[in-house]
């Protein structure tokens, strides 16, 4: 009970103390690594079942408000948890912009969002994390286009906490109640009286939970803000923050369980069919406009939530398989974006730039960071033995035991589209001609590399065992009332169609590979040649200038396929927000000499807004 | 005992990765073979790619550091991971794990690897054969895997061992008479998969300087040659698995293998190299929709699977 | 040790993969080397696209100071074993071009030459007749000019920079040409 309070507060005091130390970088940052090894250690005390009730006095009412641990919520505090430990740790030697303080901040709020039992704590949290996650962003490397991006952000997730309030809201007020589970429990009874009015409430609450997640179509902010975010932050925000909205979902998707008997499509009811297609057409968009991006943190933003389109789909489905897939798939997002961003940044702070096509060949200067890097584009490709390839097979068998075929086809482009883009990254950053410029670039500091090993080590770990993820995702499947999926033994992934042991697969890789490395040793000697040594159909380098920048090809990797996914790129998500902050900005032209521009005075409005917004509602209820 | 069995496995393994290499070699040389008479030549003796993948590995050759070298060795190396898990005619090395997609994610990991090895050669061409040969991916996985949902959804598994034993007992049971569009759709990707004319702009030899093996030589381009054998041998397993009804024994199951790649080649002989967005655009369109007519038939033959 | 030399020698012979470095008018007579009529694939040699790849380098035609370089540079991008054949006149003295300023007379002078295929121009029969030839000598071990180049690489170099020295790159001023960065 005083462990629950503790997940509060601990990460609230470290970041009070953060606050003030700020000024000492490597204090700060030690303060935030000890805080979230400390959280650590008290969620190691937590059991499922664990509760805390306190009352909250108001205008005459009495609120109960609750923290609560459900196996969903020990399930997501453990990877928001762990993860900040290997962030943090990872950040000791980095010198990012990031403020320590509103990262502990997040974390209080999370963890507060995942053990909260009523809707106001649940709102409150929810802000917190919003805020002070939109606060974070402002500290990137570009001052201006940083706070663009965390503009676009805050009023994105603005427009979803008003959507999610008026939901709460119009809930208590039937109910009478915030309590989640009486709140679910009543919009389960009158499911089929007043579908529609169901489905409108329950709407409410998802455009928060897309907007945070980014799910088509509210996707349009994430490359911008992950774009120019502090680079220590991104892996923050896109592996831990987007699982929120899914957590979000999952509070009312067990709903549709009592629709399992209405006709829908293909023995799905129709929530769970539209919000499939919303997560298969996240997926998509995703890796389209991933692979024509130059700017690395854009390409993995997109490449972020195209993955959450998959975990989407999955979990839609809200069957066994679907449900099992879709967690393991964000466990496994977790750690392979961990990789991929905690490299990328690795990158950026020794090169300096974000643009890809300036740089290349970086392999030969950061081998454990591109080693680091493959593992992740690996396990993100969905290879076997690595993490990744599990989840991405059960999504795959979760779809098509339902028959989905245009979905499925769609999540395949997706994942073929993946392996694109990851390709192009790869390729762009770390392969090619190796730049002049970048002779003195030195491999990442010792806590990096122990960060990296440890990614590289829990990849493969969690690849070859990832029964030690299924067991706990099986009980929370089971919480849901689902049968949970069979399992025998660790090292077996048992899908709907057929299972795989992924320790035979594992040492039937690694026996071809040292027979892979003992054909390479018997054969013809090799000479090693440095890069200039290259073919270029007999023209002699020097004697033309050729720098390895000019012999580097990596800018527009995939023009000829421009052609074809023209049409599509037409249709402008962003357009739409955009005009319609146009005619917002039309309306209010006689308020116009309020806004002055200034991003904080924007911050103040939309803060006092929400604050007359609650309180307004208080009253009127 | 543990020790004995994996010995066994081992040589078993050892024996599979020989004869598949050896009958990806062969189809080869005949290919080329046809090709001579196809064009009235003599052309090569039929041996002809066994001498040329023995003169590579014994040549001399250079390498780009050791990303190069890791690279190639993996470009090869998951291949033949990947054919441990396949039923070649009665036999299987693993047979509770012949789970469909795991081979092809398996095959993916070599087509990682390879492009990792050719790409740390910082050379553009094949920096440029790699682009085209991924692009090329976009457009034939996607037919490929309305596929292979028809072929999960029909038979209501994903191993390769019972979708061959549903098949057994005669020709009217093999897939390829149940699915007829599905196969046609299967056959124009395979073209593609080997990336046979009209689908070789990855190593257009006379446009981007052989694409991806420019730098290649000696042992390395042995290993791309080892690669495509065994993925010949693979693709073309594949859909004797998933659509002929596999084989009583290894030698019918080679020659069906040689009946579908026979019409690869015989594709190959006449027609010319395809611009590659037309390429891609073209699986996005004929073979996608027969693949996708495939799959809505056997929705509406089969209805909702009891999740 | 002798046996197994052997072996890899009668297979280096069976398979030979050829670059051509065509200059002059000697291109001509590849394609129908090549192709249906004449069928050079017959004795296992294919055309190759870069010398990382090749055994054979063929150069057809005459050598300017400018091609030389290119070809020298091609050269030793191979990788042992490789053979040089030099085809037509122009290779063996000049030909035509005997008294001109910047064609080289000698291809062997700068680097080494396995055989030589006299005529202006060879028919396709004296190319195929010369891969017959390089055939015998490489699976009898006589063909042995890369490591010939090896072992005189100082007389060697002392002639390429005896003509090379002589010219410039083509743009002197190459950053007022090509935009660099």
């Amino acid at each position: 009970m005083s462990s629950l309070l503790a997940l509060l507060l601990v990460p609230v005091t470290g970041s009070i103390v953060a606050a003030i130390i700020q000024r000492y970088r490597l204090a700060e940052r030690l303060v935030s690594f000890s805080t979230f090894v400390v959280t650590l250690l008290f969620l190691i005390d937590i059991r499922v079942g664990d509760a805390f009730t306190w009352s909250l006095g108001f205008l005459g009412k009495n609120i109960e408000m609750g923290l609560q641990i459900t196996p969903l919520s020990i399930f997501m505090l453990y990877m928001t948890i762990a993860f900040g430990v290997l962030l943090t740790f990872f950040d000791l030697t980095e010198r990012s912009k990031m403020k320590s303080f509103l990262l502990l901040l997040t974390l209080a709020a999370s963890n507060w969002i995942f053990m909260a039992t009523d809707f106001l704590s649940f709102f409150f949290a929810w802000e917190l994390m919003g805020w002070a996650s939109i606060l974070a962003i402002f500290g990137g490397r570009r001052t201006a286009e940083s706070r663009h991006g965390a503009l676009y952000y805050a009023m994105m997730s603005i427009g979803g906490s008003y959507s999610m309030l008026i939901g709460i809201f119009l809930l208590s007020n039937l109910t009478g109640s915030f309590s989640i589970q009486q709140n679910v429990s009543y919009l389960v009874s009158i499911m089929t009286v007043h579908p529609w009015w169901v489905l409108g409430i329950v709407s409410m609450f998802f455009v928060a939970f897309m907007v945070k997640s980014g799910i088509f179509p509210f996707h349009t902010w994430v490359p911008y803000t992950y774009g120019e975010s502090p680079d220590g932050f991104v892996p923050y925000l896109s592996s831990v923050m987007s699982k929120y909205g899914i957590y979000g979902f999952l509070i009312f998707l067990p709903l549709t369980l009592s629709l399992r008997n209405v006709p829908g499509v293909l023995g799905l009811p129709w929530p769970n069919y539209t919000l499939v297609w919303f997560g298969s057409i996240t997926a998509v968009v995703g890796s389209v406009l991933a692979f024509m991006q130059d700017d690395v943190k854009k390409l993995f933003a997109y490449s972020s939530f195209s993955n959450l389109g998959f975990i989407l789909a999955a979990i839609a489905l809200f069957t066994p398989i679907g449900l099992t897939a879709g967690l393991f798939h964000a466990f496994n997002h977790l750690l392979f974006n961990g990789a991929i961003f905690i490299t990328v940044v690795a990158v950026i702070s020794k090169v300096g730039i974000t643009r890809m096509s300036e740089m290349g060949g970086l392999w030969q200067k950061m081998p454990l960071t591109f080693l680091t890097f493959f593992v992740g584009i690996a396990s993100a490709a969905g290879i076997p033995p690595f993490a990744g390839f599990g989840s991405k097979w059960m999504i795959f068998q979760a779809m098509i035991s339902h028959g989905l075929i245009f979905a499925t086809v769609l999540l395949f482009f997706a994942s073929i589209a993946s392996f694109l883009y990851l390709m192009r990254a790869f390729h762009a950053i770390f392969l090619g001609q190796l730049s002049h410029k970048y002779d003195n670039v030195k491999e990442i500091s010792a806590i990096g590399k122990i960060t990296e090993v440890f990614l590289i080590g829990a990849l493969i770990f969690f690849g070859i065992f990832p029964g030690f993820i299924l067991d706990p995702i099986n009980s929370i499947v089971g919480s849901f009332g689902l049968k949970p999926l069979p399992t025998s033994g660790y090292e077996y992934i048992n899908g709907f169609f057929s299972s795989v042991n992924m320790v035979s697969i594992f040492i039937v890789v690694i026996v071809a590979f040292i027979f892979g490395f003992l054909l390479f040793a018997v054969s013809a000697k090799h000479k090693k040649v440095p890069q200039e040594d290259n073919y270029t159909a007999g023209q002699i380098p020097k004697d033309w200038n050729l720098t390895p920048e000019m012999y580097q090809f990596s800018y527009d990797f995939y023009e000829p396929m421009d052609k074809e996914i023209a049409p599509f790129l037409k249709i402008k998500i962003d357009g739409f927000f955009k005009g319609f902050g146009d005619s917002v900005e039309y309306l209010g032209s006689s308020i116009k000499e309020i806004f002055t521009g200034n991003v904080q005075i924007y911050t103040y409005l939309a803060i006092g807004g929400l604050v007359i917004f609650v309180i307004a509602g208080w009253i009127v209820w | 005992m543990v020790i004995v069995e994996f010995l066994i496995k081992l040589s078993q393994g050892f024996g599979i990765g020989a004869l598949a290499l050896a009958t990806g070699l062969l189809f080869g040389g005949i290919a080329r073979k046809i090709m001579a008479r196809i064009q009235r030549r003599y052309g090569p003796p039929f041996t002809q790619n066994f001498m040329d993948l023995f003169k590579l590995l014994s040549k001399g050759s250079v390498s780009h550091g050791w990303a190069f070298d890791l690279g190639l060795v993996a470009g090869f190396v998951p291949m033949l991971a990947a054919l441990m898990f396949l039923p070649i005619g009665p036999f299987t090395l693993f047979p509770s794990d012949s789970s469909l997609i795991m081979i092809v994610y398996l095959m993916m990991m070599a087509y990682l690897g390879m492009a990792m090895g050719v790409l740390a050669s910082g050379n553009p061409n094949s920096a440029i054969g790699m682009s085209r040969a991924l692009m090329l991916m976009a457009g034939y996985e996607v037919p490929f895997a309305a596929v292979i949902f028809s072929i999960y959804f029909f038979s209501k598994t994903g191993y390769l061992t019972q979708i061959v034993a549903m098949q057994s007992g005669g020709f009217m049971n093999w897939n390829i008479v149940k699915m007829p569009l599905g196969f046609l759709a299967v056959e124009i990707v395979l073209q593609g998969m080997l990336g046979e004319k009209p689908f070789d702009q990855a190593i257009a030899p006379a446009e981007i300087a052989s694409g991806p093996m420019v730098e290649l030589g000696g042992k390395y381009l042995g290993f791309g040659m080892i690669q495509h054998s065994v993925a010949l041998f693979l693709e073309t397993g594949i859909i004797v698995d998933l659509f002929l009804g596999g084989a009583p024994n290894f030698w019918i199951f080679i020659a069906k293998q040689f009946v579908l790649y026979f019409v690869v080649v015989l594709v190959d002989a006449i027609l010319p190299r395809l611009r590659v967005h037309e390429a891609t655009s073209f699986f996005w369109k004929l073979p996608l929709f027969l693949g996708i007519l495939q799959a809505v038939i056997v929705i509406i033959q089969g209805g909702v699977l009891n999740v | 040790m002798s046996e197994w030399t052997e072996i890899v020698d009668y297979f280096r012979g069976r398979s030979m993969w050829m670059l051509h470095y065509c200059t002059g008018c000697g291109a001509i007579e590849l394609p129908p080397t090549m192709t249906s009529r004449w069928d050079m694939e017959r004795f296992g040699i294919t055309p190759m696209a870069t010398p990382r790849q090749a055994d054979i380098l063929l150069i057809t035609g005459y050598l300017a100071i400018k091609t030389l370089k290119r070809v020298i540079y091609t050269y030793e991008q191979m990788q042992p074993p490789k053979w040089v054949l030099g085809f037509g006149s122009c290779t063996i003295n000049g030909g035509i071009y005997w008294d001109s300023y910047n064609v080289i007379e000698r291809l062997d002078k700068y680097i080494p030459v396995d055989i030589y295929i006299a005529g202006c121009m060879p028919r396709p029969e004296a190319i195929l007749d010369s891969f017959v030839k390089l055939k015998e000598m490489v699976q009898n071990g006589e063909a042995k000019g890369y490591e010939k180049y090896v072992k005189n690489y100082e007389w060697y170099k002392a002639n390429q920079d005896k003509v090379l020295k002589r010219t410039k790159p083509v743009l002197e001023r190459i950053e007022k040409v090509t935009k660099i960065g």
